[in-house]
This record gives C-alpha cells, sequence and structure tokens, in this order.
C-alpha cells in the first residue's frame, strides 16, 4: 500500500482507574500497581457476588469552565481531559479546523438518571433541569467536548458496549481512509455504576472469588478465573493520515494497518468461536497482513469462562499454536467502552517501548483455553505488529491491527 | 411571611450551588447576564432551582427580559411570594 492511504496515530489521551494521563496508564500496567479496590454499595447488596470494581480516583475538575462542565457527567469529564491531553500532544492548544470527533459509550451516565428517577418519584418530573438532560443524551459526552474543546468536524458516536472504544477506532479509520476528515480524535468513554456491577453479577460474568484480594480479582485465561472486574475511564487516540502528519512534522506513534467488524447472531451474551475467527480474519485481510506477521494478539479476555475459552481458540484457528497473546483486564478490570482504546494505547506503548505487558494474574492457564504463548512476566521482545480484540455483548465484534512505524 | 432578607439569602445560597458563584460575585446590582454570565440554558435551570427553593412558580409569566438584575429578581420572588400568601 502507498502512503496516500495510510492511517497513522499521532497523539493519545487516557483517563484511567491509575489516574490521568496516559504515563499514568503506562507505568501502572509496567509496575502492576493494584487499581482495583471494594465498592461499598456492591458490599450492602447481599444477593451481588462481586464486591470490586476499578474506578477513576476523585479529581478536581473545575478548571473545565462550568459553562461546558454542567452538561458533563463523570464520563464526560473523563473524555475532556483525555481529549485535552491528545490535542496537546498533537501540539494543537485548540482543536485544528474540521477534526472529526468518533466517540461512545455503553450506556449513558446511570448517576444522573437516578437523580432523575428521585424525581420523578416524587411527582417531581417538571423539575429536571436542562442540565441534566443534557448529561443524559446518548451523545452527552461527545457533544460536551465538542463545546468545551471547539471540535467542528463530524462528529459522531458509536455505542456498542464493550467494543465500543475500538469500534470508534475503526470509524475513524474508515472516515480518514475514505478522505471524509483527515483528522479525528476516536475512542470510548465510560463511567462506573454499582448497576453495572449487579447486571454482570446476574449474567454470572463477574469475578467473585477475589473480593478480599481486590488485586487479584480478575485473571484472564486462569484456571481459577471467574469473570470479569468492572472499570470505568476514557482513551482517546488522534489519528490522522500519514500525508498529513508528515507535512506538519507530527511524530508518527503508531500505523494503523487494518480494520473489521462483525455481528454474533446466535447469542446477545455468549460469543462463538467462528464468528471470532471471522472477524481477526476479516481485519487480517482488510490489513493485507498474514497471519504469521502479528508478533502479538491483546486480546479482549475479560476473564469471563466463555469468552476467554471462545477467544483463544478462535485466535489459534487464524493464528496457529506459536501466537503469542496476552490480555490487560488483570491490571485495568474491564473499562467497558473505553477498554479497545485504553487497550489499544498500551498496544502503542508496547511497541515503541519493545515490552510485551504480562497477563495479570495469570498463574495457570485454563486446560479449555487454546495452547497459544500465554505470559505472566514482563518481557523485552522485539514487536512490530499487534492485533487489538474488542468484543462486546450485544455480539458486536472488532479487530484492528497496529504497526510500530516504518 | 418571608422576609426580604429570607428571600435574598436564599436565592444567592441557591445560585451559588447551581452556579458556583462567590459572595462577592452576588451584589443587588449584578446582571444576570452581563455580569454573571447566565445564559439561557442557565435562566431555565435558575428558574427550577428557584422553584424548589421557594415552593413557587416562576415559569409562568416568567420572562427574563424583565429581570435584569440580581435585585429584579429579588423583587420578582418577593411579589410572587405575596401572592403565593394571599
Amino acid at each position: 500500500m502507498d502512503d496516500s492511504n495510510t492511517v497513522v496515530i499521532t497523539a493519545m489521551g487516557a483517563t484511567s482507574p491509575y489516574g490521568q494521563g496516559v504515563d499514568a496508564l503506562w507505568n501502572g500496567m509496567l509496575s502492576s500497581q493494584n487499581c482495583m479496590h471494594t465498592v461499598p454499595e456492591l458490599e450492602a447488596l447481599e444477593m451481588v457476588n462481586t464486591k470490586v470494581a476499578a474506578t477513576v480516583p476523585d479529581a478536581d475538575y473545575s478548571f473545565i469552565p462550568r459553562k461546558y462542565r454542567r452538561s458533563m457527567s463523570r464520563m464526560g469529564l473523563y473524555a475532556c481531559c483525555a481529549a485535552q491531553e491528545a490535542l496537546k500532544q498533537a501540539g494543537y492548544d485548540v482543536a485544528p479546523n474540521k477534526l472529526g470527533f468518533f466517540m461512545g459509550s455503553t450506556l449513558n451516565s446511570i448517576s444522573v438518571w437516578m437523580e432523575l428517577t428521585g424525581y420523578s418519584q416524587g411527582a417531581h418530573l417538571e423539575l429536571v433541569k436542562t442540565s441534566d438532560f443534557l448529561q443524559i443524551m446518548n451523545h452527552s459526552p461527545l457533544a460536551g467536548v465538542c463545546q468545551a474543546l471547539k471540535i467542528n468536524g463530524p462528529a459522531m458516536g458509536g455505542s456498542e458496549a464493550c467494543a465500543t472504544g475500538l469500534m470508534n477506532m475503526g470509524l475513524g479509520f474508515l472516515a480518514i481512509r475514505q478522505g471524509l476528515v483527515e483528522q479525528a480524535l476516536c475512542g470510548g468513554t465510560e463511567e462506573y455504576h454499582p448497576m453495572f456491577s449487579a447486571c454482570f453479577d446476574i449474567m454470572q460474568a463477574t469475578s467473585k472469588n477475589s473480593n478480599d484480594n481486590p488485586s487479584a480479582a480478575c485473571r484472564p485465561f486462569d484456571k481459577s478465573r471467574t469473570g470479569l472486574v468492572v472499570a470505568e475511564g476514557c482513551g482517546l487516540v488522534f489519528m490522522e493520515s500519514k500525508k498529513s502528519a508528515i507535512k506538519r512534522g507530527a511524530p508518527i506513534l503508531a500505523e494503523v494497518l487494518g480494520f473489521y467488524a462483525n455481528t454474533e447472531t446466535e447469542n446477545m451474551a455468549y460469543p462463538s468461536a467462528e464468528t471470532l475467527k471471522a472477524c481477526m480474519q476479516g481485519a487480517l485481510e482488510n490489513a493485507h497482513v498474514k497471519a504469521e506477521e502479528v508478533d502479538l494478539l491483546n486480546a479482549h479476555a475479560t476473564g469471563t469462562i466463555a469468552g476467554d475459552i471462545a477467544e483463544t481458540q478462535a485466535a489459534y484457528d487464524v493464528f496457529g499454536p506459536k501466537l503469542r497473546i496476552n490480555s490487560l483486564k488483570g491490571h485495568l478490570g474491564h473499562t467497558m467502552g473505553a477498554s479497545g482504546t485504553l487497550e489499544s494505547i498500551a498496544c502503542i506503548k508496547m511497541l515503541q517501548h519493545n515490552t510485551l505487558l504480562p497477563t495479570k494474574n495469570l498463574k495457570q492457564v485454563d486446560e479449555r483455553c487454546a495452547p497459544l504463548q500465554y505470559n505472566a512476566q514482563l518481557q523485552n521482545i522485539p514487536l512490530n505488529i499487534i492485533m487489538k480484540n474488542s468484543f462486546a455483548i450485544g455480539g458486536n465484534n472488532c479487530s484492528l491491527l497496529l504497526r510500530r512505524p516504518l | 411571611m418571608i422576609t426580604r432578607e429570607e428571600i435574598i439569602k436564599r436565592t444567592n445560597d441557591a445560585l451559588k450551588k447551581e452556579f458556583e458563584f462567590t459572595d462577592a460575585q452576588l451584589t443587588p446590582t449584578a446582571q444576570l447576564r452581563d455580569d454573571l454570565c447566565l445564559d439561557s440554558l442557565d435562566a431555565v435551570d435558575m428558574v427550577v432551582v428557584l422553584e424548589q427553593q421557594f415552593g413557587v412558580t416562576l415559569r409562568q409569566g416568567y420572562d427574563l427580559r424583565t429581570i435584569v438584575t440580581l435585585n429584579d429578581l429579588y423583587d420578582f420572588i418577593e411579589k410572587l411570594a405575596r401572592t403565593h400568601n394571599k
């Protein structure tokens, strides 16, 4: 492929359970720092088995003018911080003209919804404030960040639950390739509410055997895993055409080689290995990359029994037993709509540093997971191409390929 | 009957909480739009929080254009409270 069609990433922004910034995210994972904790609201619920989550540390957001902050729930604030970081790294004080913005979330702010429900219980629905409504639109974080940072290009919010972040990176990639925009911020944002944990818990998909040791609560691929840990945050990447990056002298962090998405039609909650396999194969074809050229699969692997098995079986069918595979959910928990992008950011750091992050809490691989090259230790190895997977409840799957810049 | 002083205190407390004002900003002659920078969306929310605060209906017959300063707002609430208590 000639450079005229190449899409690159030149900046990144992250708000995560490790705190604000890409450095906090990367250093937290590098040092296996614990960001998980018990949640008092969950501890008070007798029938909910999981008690652990990973949330963004409290911060002062008053630096965002009230005029913009009034329409932001927590996920909007997280997104505003991540977007500011990415724009700054991209070399912009204010958003460049016609910047595209592709971002969504699984749900909107449950906390604000709960507040509104409180009003209605008292038959005071007429006392709903405009600012409450502006915080709970499906695209509220997207719209709020556009206002705050003067992003005036096309802003669209793809929303596919746990695949949201990576789907929006795919949308940005396609939009740049097709010439709709030259530059775009892409990713996902999410804010935690105990309702997430309660819902996944009743589906038997949460971690429940490590409430007294939150750091070990999420154990992708491990024999003793019982499920995921819900988390929150926002990840955004600044994508642009390679032509644009070269023209303005922007350092290239990674190339986006290809993207593919498909949908599971048999079951909303249980992915089939066949569909996941087709998704990964589609991404390889879209990127014109051979399976053996991929150095690492950064799996979706949330630590659920069924999901990890299906994904590894699919990966085995596509790549064979030599495939190196890791999951970052043991470090970060499942940041839901933000996970695809926050983990892609970690992938780009892995490419930059030739550093393979371990699958935290992996002690003994479940024999039902396919035989692949799992790693429980930090390793320094050459990494050129990484495939990132994100799969959503609802059956929405996507895979994206990243390469160290040539 | 609610006193003027009480109206001022409760109005200012509600506005400080909703719009993050300081006491120094809330002078009686401060103009809602030009000095306190309240825009049309803020005006709608101001009505809601003041209705909650005083238990009266402000939105019917309410016209921001006739209420320029904080003093105008206190006058308006005082008049409504009197009518409400009749």
